[in-house]
């Protein structure tokens, strides 16, 4: 079951974006009947709920909801459908699925200390990421 | 198999109360009856039940204003969602009714009471 995913292929071109809006809504689909399996292997069920875990997929496909060119979509499409086979046949671990999918930016930040209350803005830019 | 030789003592029962002279002891038929009335697939969801449910789902999205939802509602046109959360709403109605809907109907259900209707004329609805 776990290598059924797989052999959904996509294929490599979309011809208009109506095509490439519906593979998307098809990925979403696939991405939402394997929560259950997703939430059963990695012991979740006490620190998620299945629509919080729906509402992380649906975000994380809005971010590149501006997305105009088919070819972008179909490429982004496969890198997700890597992504959820990874997690469908427990190539991840637990704290993977949790750190990325489940606490939003300020759960993975240590810097919730009293000795990072004086750190500069710079520096904590700097930590987030590389361009600012 | 079982359901044939129910169905097949069903059918004898006219049968028999036509040739006997006696009359069949009531209770006897009205027990066969009963054991078809017992199967599980008599059991369909009232339409009360799948309303409530359905908004339920509806207000608990975290998009959703709950004051807005009636079932007449439009998701995209009335509620301000876009056609992911549309897509997003339905899947949280399979959830709910431990359904799979084929992915030509999902595309149609753009309202409450459409999802309603849907719902209610499925015999796998539970």
């Amino acid at each position: 079951m776990a290598f059924a995913l797989r052999s959904v292929k996509v294929p490599p071109n979309s011809a208009s974006l109506e095509e490439a809006r519906s593979r998307v809504f098809d990925f979403f689909r696939i991405a939402c009947r394997s929560i259950p399996a997703i939430m059963d292997i990695y012991n979740l069920d006490d620190v998620v709920t299945k629509s919080q875990l729906r509402s992380t997929i649906a975000s994380e496909i809005r971010k590149n909801s501006h997305i105009t060119n088919p070819k972008v979509i179909d490429l982004l499409l496969f890198k997700g459908m890597e992504e959820l086979n990874n997690i469908v046949e427990h190539a991840k671990q637990r704290h993977h699925i949790i750190g990325q999918y489940v606490l939003g930016r300020q759960g993975l930040v240590q810097d919730l200390d009293t000795k990072d209350e004086g750190m500069s803005d710079f520096l904590k830019n700097f930590y987030k990421s590389n361009y600012f | 198999m079982a359901l044939r030789s129910a169905v097949l003592r069903y059918i004898r029962v006219p049968v028999q109360t036509l040739t006997a002279t006696e009359s069949k002891p009531q209770p006897q038929w009205s027990l066969r009856a009963s054991l078809r009335l017992f199967s599980s697939h008599d059991v369909h969801l009232t339409k009360e039940e799948v309303i409530d449910r359905v908004l339920d789902v509806v207000k608990s999205f975290p998009k959703v204003d709950p004051s807005q939802v009636t079932p007449n509602v439009h998701f995209q046109k009335d509620l301000g969602l876009d056609s992911l959360d549309n897509v997003e709403i339905v899947m949280a109605l399979e959830e709910e009714f431990k359904l799979e809907i084929p992915d030509k109907e999902a595309d149609k259900i753009d309202a409450c009471n459409l999802a309603i209707e849907y719902i209610y004329n499925h015999p796998m609805a539970g």
